[in-house]
């Protein structure tokens, strides 16, 4: 474990190193996220400056669902956006190989290759949220809340990553997996948003199937003193039981790939 | 005890085949045609510690797929690899800190970073103790002149730098067994030289075990004194490169550019005979082939241009794939008993 940190510090290093060679590169790409956050944001702004509350929340209350999921992206952005290319830039062009051919854990290496700068914008625009909307909803900044929303932001991330594991890992099957990983991670739009205001069905979905809902609505529900149970506590359990299933798909993924080398 | 042993190694890869057109791939969707190509057929071989072997074959014999399954990347369909008595495949991680590899077609390196951060990185990766990786760097340096490539990113190298840096990377964790996937592609005389000399001396220093893949047979003949040669997933020749040489090496070609077409038959010395199809009195062009230990290069030259007006010729020796060809041909076999 020990090891494996140190060497995703010296990957990091490195890594910075390349993005600084380019630095007007790493700028755009840091601040592409920013801009594209704040076109969503307007959005959110007209709908909420028309009508007062959305299905019992207020505009900052809405905002605090926005600023966790958009947090909770943003670590999966910047620490296994590598996912999304497995196929493309790996399998394709037989680099995936090298993976093999390292003492390290394969999948580590991967997620090491590369970090992305794209999600640093993310994490500042939902960190600028979550703190603008707490403030403004008088939430106290106890340790126990910052405690508890760090343990939710992780968590959530680690949904993110998980999924996106279990959609990417097709990629040993079908070369591309970009369009089943991207119909999966959309789901997370919904997440933006209370669950209340949706179907229930699709409540049940981001609850329990693609489970992003617990990284937003159901710690916003518990700051903001909406109870809704022992739910507002799912996410870490979840997040755990789901990487683990998706470490076990990779696996039989890598199982496939070391059958056909293709 | 024998560093790598396989038995019977075999690998079956499993496609579906797809008939032509929007029909095909509807086709295929529902009722897939399995198709199963063997690319590694029952190939048996020990290698000992130290040796130098040339792997060889044409393209698609099985080459690449050998290697994939010496490394572990591939699971052999059926039959045993072992390395160092391990599992490459199973036991990953303990085997590839023993291997080596250079996929001479790919980089392993990171294409953006400088030559001496992916050293570093590697050096880490492989936990190779600081002083000794220091000492290793001063040697490779020297060897494969690093010098100013150090400071150079991968994607500004040149084909035959980026070889000398994919070697170092390969090798500054002191494998014992290597792996060279077309290692002097591309490269010219010089660049492959050096790379020769390197591994030579790697193996000589060290002890490492080499196995070499390769289409240039001056390569297998300055490092190897073994090859295996393996053609449709079939090894069918395992032994010493001088019997090879001695059997094939004894013919010859000799091109000829006449100054005129040439449309009369011309007489040769005995041993020599027109190749197939190597008499194109349109160009001007004549190719022979002769048995040096039947007549000489001399006397076959001396015959042709006594009958005809020669503007330039050359000597070629016959290259790999018409040596695998021949002895596919069951040209060794034909030898041995006559």
């Amino acid at each position: 474990m020990a090891r494996y940190l140190d060497l995703y510090g010296l990957f990091l290093v490195q890594r910075f190193k390349i993005l600084m060679e380019y630095r007007v590169n790493f700028l755009i790409g840091a601040s592409s996220t920013i801009i594209l956050q704040v076109s969503s944001l307007l959005t959110i702004w007209v709908v909420m400056s028309q009508i007062p509350s959305l299905n019992g929340w207020s505009y900052y209350e809405v905002l605090l669902i926005y600023g966790l999921i958009t947090l909770a992206k943003s670590i999966n952005h910047m620490f296994a956006d590598n996912l999304w290319t497995i196929g493309r830039q790996y399998i394709r062009t037989g680099s995936f190989d090298r993976f093999l051919v390292r003492p390290i854990n394969p999948l580590f290496h991967l997620l090491a290759d590369r970090f992305c700068h794209d999600g640093i914008g993310n994490f500042l625009v939902g960190s600028v949220l979550v703190i603008t909307a707490t403030r403004q909803l008088n939430i106290p900044w106890s340790l126990n809340n910052v405690l508890y929303l760090v343990l939710m932001v992780l968590s959530g991330g680690l949904i993110f990553i998980a999924l996106n594991l279990i959609t990417g890992t097709t990629a040993f099957w079908i070369m591309d997996a970009v369009p089943i990983m991207r119909v999966v991670f959309d789901f997370h739009l919904f997440a933006q948003y209370p669950l209340s205001i949706y179907p229930r069905a699709v409540g049940i979905l981001l609850t329990w199937l693609i489970p992003y809902g617990l990284a937003s609505f159901y710690p916003a529900s518990y700051l903001t003193d909406r109870s809704l149970g022992w739910v507002a506590w799912g996410a870490p359990f979840v997040a755990i039981i789901l990487l683990i299933l998706a470490y076990q798909v990779w696996k039989f993924g890598l199982k496939y790939y070391a059958g056909t080398g293709s | 005890m024998a560093i790598i042993e396989t038995e019977n190694l075999t690998k079956v890869y499993r496609t579906t085949r797809k008939d032509p057109g929007l029909r095909g791939s509807v086709k295929a969707l529902f009722r897939p045609q399995i198709v199963d190509k063997l690319a590694v057929d029952r190939i048996s071989f020990h290698v000992e510690p130290g040796e130098m072997v040339g792997y060889i074959g044409v393209n698609g014999a099985g080459k690449s797929t050998t290697i994939k399954m010496l490394t572990g990347i591939l699971v052999p369909t059926s039959g045993q690899v072992r390395i160092l008595g391990r599992d490459p495949h199973r036991q990953r991680v303990d085997n590839a800190r023993q291997i080596g590899v250079v996929f001479g077609q790919r980089t392993q390196l990171w294409w953006d970073l400088a030559l001496i951060e992916s050293l570093n990185l590697i050096a880490r990766i492989y936990e190779v103790d600081p002083a000794r990786y220091k000492q290793l760097l001063d040697q490779f340096s020297e060897t494969l002149e690093l010098g100013e490539l150090l400071r150079m990113p991968i994607r500004n190298m040149s084909l035959g730098q980026k070889m000398r840096a994919e070697l170092a990377a390969a090798l500054i964790h002191e494998p014992l067994v290597v792996y060279l996937d077309e290692p002097t592609i591309g490269l010219d005389l010089i660049v492959k030289e050096r790379i020769r000399e390197f591994i030579r001396q790697q193996n000589r220093d060290k002890g490492t075990t080499v196995i070499l893949t390769t289409h240039d047979l001056g390569d297998i003949e300055e490092l190897c004194q073994r090859v295996i040669i393996i053609d449709n997933g079939r090894l069918i020749y395992d032994g010493p490169i001088t019997t090879i040489k001695a059997r094939f090496g004894k013919y010859r070609e000799i091109t000829f550019e006449t100054c005129q077409p040439v449309y009369q038959a011309i007489a040769l010395p005995e041993g020599a005979h027109i190749v197939t199809n190597g008499y194109s009195p349109e160009d001007r062009k004549l190719v022979l082939r002769f048995d040096r230990t039947l007549t000489t290069a001399s006397r076959v030259a001396h015959d042709v241009m006594d009958q005809v007006e020669v503007n330039d010729f050359s000597l070629t020796e016959p290259d790999l794939s018409s040596i695998v060809k021949q002895i596919y041909n069951g040209a060794l076999l034909e030898e041995t008993t006559s």
